[in-house]
């Protein structure tokens, strides 16, 4: 989560997927986005269609094993919005949040995820959605934080902090600052891409939560988050997939922590 | 009270008009469009259930526009001890299985396809709804202008 919009929460949550499958850690993957639903797409599955057997629907597994679950799956083309059927669309402001619950709630919970060691659920920004998931979810593990080191998204985010722990009484594993740097695909240079060195770590060290690592943008990264296949696999040694496998060591450290 | 008529559905109402057999004093019992939508939100379903729960029943029942290839939307599912409610289902039920299919002309085809797809298909029902209703076998432009009408644009 991060409440803020474009900080790279579907990012970091493919990357950790695949960081965490390295790791042998059983992982799965619900984008709780109902409105833009991009799992689908980023993990490779898209072209799924989910299909009922013994009672519950059967996740898509992707390339590397990875089970998804996204409301993308459900809708027939890729610039299908989400429309709930309805009488009429007036007035829907009653009703939306209420169907878009239970449908969350159905995703979760009606999905043969298969035998998982953790479930990353990929939010939608908002500072109350991971309030709203908490209320589906009591026995939630935590939350991982995504910020950018802008001075707006931090500003954002740690609003979103303040939120998670005092009002969805919610643990943190931690922040990971994504599009740290950028790491050119040829010689490898690092260039800063906002100003605040060490900025997220201070945001992370000020509301006493763990900073998890940084994740830098390069585009041979996004280019496999466009096609849902492993960059780790593909570019180990690479220091984008050190980066992201380093992040992904991190959270499993702090779940094994969670779990004495 | 004995059930004299039922009217609708329409627009996600509907009316049921009970009549005293000894002094024809009648009651009428209406379903209010925002507090159907609001309980169908929640998957609840009036009268209870006959058939097995489906996984996703809610979500997959809700759409507006799903997968051709995916399974089908889960069956409605009737039933449940209160008259009333056994009412409001077969009441829905009979609209819903309605065999007689209004015709649409080319012109009112025409308008339709110019809605956007992926809402084309619940605009599409609420107008043949509306035509069954009003006992149209065919839906023209005038029938969708009545339609618009009846929704206040």
């Amino acid at each position: 989560m991060s409440g803020k919009g474009g900080v790279g929460k579907s990012t970091v949550t493919a990357c950790l997927a695949d960081g965490l499958t390295r790791l042998g850690v059983r992982t799965g993957v619900l984008d709780a986005d109902l409105n833009g639903p991009c799992m689908a797409r980023m993990m490779g599955v898209r072209d799924h269609k989910p299909s009922p057997k013994n009672g519950a629907m059967i996740a898509a597994r992707n390339a590397y094993g990875v089970p998804v679950m996204s409301m993308d799956m459900f809708l027939p083309e890729d610039e299908t919005p989400l429309v709930w059927e309805a009488s009429s669309q007036q007035g829907a402001y009653t009703w939306r949040s209420m169907v878009e619950m239970s449908a969350l709630r159905e995703l979760l919970s009606d999905t043969d995820w298969g035998d998982l060691d953790v479930l990353l659920i990929d939010l939608p920004p908002g500072a109350e959605r991971l309030q709203n998931l908490a209320d589906l979810l009591p026995d939630l593990t935590g939350a991982i934080v995504v910020s950018t080191a802008s001075q707006t998204a931090m500003t954002v985010v740690s609003r979103s902090i303040l939120m998670a722990l005092n009002v969805a009484n919610v643990r943190i594993a931690g922040v990971v600052e994504n599009m740290s740097t950028m790491i050119c695909s040829e010689c490898r240079c690092k260039e800063q891409m906002f100003i605040g060195t060490e900025a997220v770590e201070e945001l992370a060290e000020r509301h006493g939560v763990p900073y998890l690592g940084a994740i830098p943008f390069n585009v041979t990264l996004a280019d496999f988050l466009e096609t849902g296949r492993s960059y780790i696999e593909v570019h180990a040694g690479h220091p984008a997939a050190n980066a992201i496998l380093d992040v992904a060591q991190r959270v499993h450290f702090w779940l094994k922590n969670q779990s004495k | 009270m004995a059930l004299k008529s039922t009217h609708g559905p329409f627009d996600g109402s509907m009316s049921i008009v009970y009549e005293c057999p000894t002094c024809s004093v009648q009651t009428a019992m209406l379903t209010n469009r925002a507090e159907t939508q609001m309980v169908r939100s929640l998957g609840v379903r009036i009268g209870g259930r006959t058939t097995p729960e489906e996984p996703m029943e809610t979500l997959r029942s809700n759409l507006a526009s799903v997968q051709e290839e995916s399974p089908e939307g889960p069956p409605s599912g009737t039933g449940g001890k209160c008259p009333f409610t056994g009412m409001v289902n077969d009441a829905i039920g009979a609209a819903e299985s309605e065999p007689k299919k209004p015709v649409w002309t080319a012109e009112a085809l025409a308008r339709i396809e110019a809605i956007p797809h992926y809402i084309r298909p619940m605009v599409k029902r609420n107008v043949e709804s509306y035509a069954r209703e009003q006992g149209y076998l065919e839906i023209d432009e005038d029938v969708m202008d009545a339609v618009r009408g009846s929704l206040g644009m």
